[in-house]
Formats: C-alpha cells, structure tokens, sequence
C-alpha cells in the first residue's frame, strides 16, 4: 500500500507559514499583535513559522519531484503533511483563536459581570477539540492528511511526559499526611465508583476507563493519560474532557457560594475545592473567587490539586489491569504479567521526568511549577533587554510610598511582613511574599503602593527558563494532539457514544463534591 | 477514518502497538528535555 498521496498542499501551507512568519519579523503585523496581545508569542511565531515552513517546502518540493514507492519511507514519509496541516491549524488556535477568546472575554466582563471565556474554559484545550471537530464534519480531513493525523496520540503522550518536569519533590515535602489520605480516598473512591457505576449502565469499558481517570484524578491531563490504556476512542476522550469541563463551570460558581454559607475556613475551602472540583484551572478560580483578598486558600487548593496529579501512575496502572481483566476471561489473568505486559511505558516517563526536575537540573529543586523564590544579593540584580544590570531592591520613593500607605493595613501578619519588606528593601522569605501578595490582591494599600508591591514579588519570584520551555513545549504537544483528535470525531461517532457519559460523570462528580464537603468539615481544622 | 483504510497501525496510530508508541514518546521526551538542558 502507498501512504503518500501526491499534493500540492505541503508546499502551499510551507510558503504560508513562512510568509506569517516574515511578516511578525518584519514588524507588518505590529497593530494586529497588539490588538490580540499576544506580542509575548513573537519569539515563537518566527521560529515555528519557520521551521514548519522549510519542512513545507522542502517536503512538498519532494511530492512534486519523487513519485512515491511501498515501503518504510513512504509510510512515515506520509505523515508529514499531515502534521503540517494539524500544526496549521494549530497555529490558528494558539495565536488566533485563543487570545481573541481571551480579549472578548476580558472585554465584555463588565457587561456580563463575569469573564465567559475563563469560566468556560475556552483555551486552547477546548478550542484545538473543536477546531478538529469542524474540520472533520464541516470539511473533512483531505486525503493527504490521514496518515499524519494518526499521529496525534503520539502527540498527547509526549505531552504527558513532559508535564512531569513541571512538579518536583519540593511539592511532596510540603504535603500533610491528611491531605495525601484524603486525596488518595477521594482519588481511588470516585474511580472506583465511576467503573462500579459504568458497569451497572453496560457503557463501553474504554469509555468508563478514560472517564473514571478524569473524574477520579485531574481533569484533561489525567483523561488524555489513561485513554491509550483503555483503548478509548477519540470520542470518549472528547467526552470526558467535556463532561470535567461543564461540570467544573458549574462547581466554580456553586462551590464559594455554598463554601461561605457553611461557614468553612480558607484551609477547610482550599481542601474541598482542590479535592472535589476535577478540573485545575477551575480550582484555582473557585479559590480566588472565595478568598479574593489573600492566597492562603489558593494555596492549600493547589497543594491537593496536585497531589491528585501525583495519583496519575497509580490510577493508569489500575485502569490497565482493570481493562485487560474485563476485556479477557477474568480467571485467566495473571496479575503480573498484566502490570509487564500493559504498564503504559509513557507513564513510567512521566516518573522519570518528575525524579529528573526534582534534581534540579531544570531549576532550583525546590521550584513550584517552575517558579522558585531567590532573594539572594545575586538575584536581586537583573539584565534588562538592553544587557544593562538593574537592582531590583526597593528605593526611598518606593519605601516613602509604602510607609504613607502603611497605616491602612490591619493584619498584624501583614503589617509584620510589610514592616520587614521596608527595612530591608526587599521580601525576606517566602511567607511574607505570600502575606503580601494577598495584599496586593485585596488592593488595600492603592493604586502606587500596590505596583511598588508587585514589583518587589517579582524581584525575589524567579522563573525557571528551561521550565518555561517546557510548559510551552507541553501547551504545543497537547494543541497538536487535541486537535488531531478533534479530527477523528465525526457526527456519527457522537451520536454513538450517547448522552451517558455526561450523565454518570456529573453523578460521580456531584457524589465526589458532596462527601469531600462533609470529610473536609469533619477533619479538616484551620491546620492541616 | 476506518481501520481498513491503513494496512500498518491502526486507526488511532501509525504504530504497530501501544508500547511502540509509548517507547517513541518517551525517547521523544528525553530528547526534547535534553535539548532543553543544553540550548536553553
């Protein structure tokens, strides 16, 4: 069988690119990056846009020149248009699509009173799914493209790998032993509950297994990690991630209303949140929303979220057992060489990433997600663009607006850190940059003062640029991978799966909400 | 997209099964993070 398909297309998206590219470069799309805001994004649309613009090129120079031949190189060969055509769209979504959300979200927050496209979460995640779904339904992949499109699972693995260099032990150090017991209960509890109650309704078994993983663990990361286990289908993936997704809109706005009404603590809200809500962004906005003027349930809320994260090989391990038992005669199975024959190597990188960037090869070991706190003299000097050294430590203006403002605060917390921040000229630890942030936040202090706040956090708050690299590399294999799912959707496929996924996630999820609020105002004190 | 439409893989893949595809993952990805290591 010969794979490549003879088109002119390569070629064209090629010079496309590439022309995008000299167009940023040159400055011509100055007024229309501004406008979208995305001139942070420049670096890597000249260097995207070329590289897959050469790849263009040159492989649609070949289709034209080389007739194709059966074999390996026509087999893998084939695939390259097809990447090029993901990666076209792609581009459409990350620099398009994403950021006009994003504007139209922040522009009509005043008129609805909310920002739509935070709450509902239309990111690149949402927006590479459903870019792929139109195309398939609207347009339909070409021809030329298939093969490539086949390698978009390839893509999200490589994305689940790579997501480990974002966590390191420092995060395991700082849990207690009741947040670990109670995630892992919740964890185990709500898989266990979605594959009982998925058996009882007679749902596929690769459906149950991706949407148990989603609901169980952590949303998107955790549902794209455990599909190639379960043998689920593109359509079940899409469905998980969508069920996760409207549920956590509505568990954003519910979980603050009925978390005050209760009564609960920032420790005891930040523990339900990050235990009962699936999804991580929405985690972190319920939390915002019920604390809007510190970060200490942000905090706690995040520390849960991602010790679910930790679960992640556990959970996959357990879904590839659990599959391999329900697809085959259950007597015949030896557990052993289940684990041997099915533990998803990808998973076993992902371990392998988290031990590597927990040596601090990547960044300071003690890094959270890549950010890491350094208020040595060393640090606190910078290069600015020009190469020019810059102290970053406060002056007496600064420290002039600071101590005009100081009389507003009435934490004593926060007096104390503010106290330390003026003698010093800069944050003396981590705890009073978090003491001040939560400041800043509750814009107490005005408009100058706060700025002059901000300023000294991101003067000791370092990011890790290898970290960084790897959060867009991760943003970039998942966009490719999201979106060729999305092509692997068709209509037909939808109305087979049927509305049950949606609804057992949405009992799980609501069981999961419910007992973590119950567990968490039991045991959970103000100190975890 | 049907199976029958490709001769090797399946479907989902252009690899012959999970562990191969897993196995280019993970080679993938520490190429990637050491690339990251030594350029950035």
């Amino acid at each position: 069988m010969v794979y490549t398909r003879r088109t002119p297309w390569p070629l064209v998206i090629g010079v496309l690119v590439i022309g995008y590219a000299w167009l940023v470069q040159s400055g011509s799309l100055d007024s229309t990056i501004k406008w979208l805001n995305t001139g942070r994004l420049t670096g890597e649309m000249t260097t995207l846009g070329y590289v897959f613009g050469g790849i263009g090129i040159v492989v649609g120079l070949w289709h034209l020149v080389a007739p194709p031949k059966e074999g390996h190189f026509d087999y893998y060969f084939s695939t390259i248009a097809g990447v090029l055509f993901i990666m076209l769209v792609a581009f459409v979504v990350k620099w398009g699509l994403d950021p006009l959300m994003a504007k139209w979200g922040r522009e009509l927050r005043p008129a609805l009173g909310f920002n739509f496209a935070s709450v509902l979460n239309l990111n690149y995640v949402v927006m590479g799914i459903l870019a792929g779904i139109v195309i398939v339904n609207v347009f339909k992949v070409p021809a030329w493209a298939e093969n490539g499109v086949r390698l978009s699972r390839l893509g999200l693995k490589t994305g689940v790998v790579l997501l480990g260099t974002l966590y390191s032990f420092a995060e395991l150090q700082q849990l207690g032993k009741l947040s670990v017991v109670l995630i892992g209960v919740f964890v185990l509890g709500s898989v266990g509950v979605v594959l009982w109650f998925g058996a009882r309704r007679n749902m596929p078994n690769s459906m149950t297994g991706v949407l148990s993983a989603g609901v169980g663990v952590c949303g998107v990361s955790a549902a794209v990690a455990a599909a190639p286990v379960v043998q689920a289908k593109s359509i079940e993936i899409a469905y998980t991630i969508g069920t996760i997704l409207l549920f956590g809109v509505l568990c954003m706005f519910a979980f603050p209303i009925i978390g005050k009404l209760a009564g609960m603590g920032y420790i005891q809200f930040g523990a339900w949140a990050g235990t009962g809500i699936l999804n991580s962004a929405q985690v972190a906005g319920a939390a915002l929303a019920f604390q809007p003027d510190g970060i200490e349930t942000l905090k706690v809320a995040e520390i849960f979220n991602i010790t679910r994260v930790l679960f992640l090989p556990v959970i996959v391990l357990w879904l590839a057992v659990w599959y391999v038992k329900r697809e085959v005669s259950a007597e015949r199975v030896n557990l052993g060489e289940v684990i041997i024959s099915k533990f998803p190597v990808f998973v076993l990188g992902f371990i392998i990433m988290f031990l590597l960037s927990s040596t601090g090869i990547f960044a300071p070991a003690r890094h959270y997600q890549g950010a890491y706190f350094d208020n040595s003299e060393k640090a606190m000097v910078k290069k600015d663009r020009s190469g020019k050294a810059v102290d970053n430590h406060l002056d007496e203006k600064d420290v002039g607006t600071l101590k005009a403002a100081a009389s507003k605060l009435t934490r004593d917390d926060q007096k104390a850190a503010l106290a330390r921040l003026i003698e010093n000229r800069k944050i003396m630890s981590i705890e009073d940059d978090d003491i001040l942030r939560g400041v800043v936040n509750a814009k107490v202090l005005g408009k100058e003062a706060g700025a002059v706040l901000t300023r000294a956090h991101r003067a000791v708050r370092h990011t890790a640029p290898k970290i960084a690299k790897f959060r867009d590399l991760i943003a970039w294999f998942f966009t490719f991978g999201l979106v060729g799912l999305g092509m692997q959707i068709t209509m037909s496929s939808i109305r087979q799966a049927g509305g049950q996924p949606l609804v057992i996630g949405s009992v799980v999820g609501v069981l999961k909400a419910v007992g973590s609020f119950i567990v968490v105002l039991l045991l959970v004190s103000e100190t975890v | 997209m049907s199976e029958d439409k490709f001769d090797r893989g399946t479907a989902l893949t252009i690899f012959k099964n999970d562990r191969a595809e897993d196995v280019m993952a993970l080679v993938l990805s520490l190429v990637i993070a050491l690339l990251v290591y030594l350029l950035v």
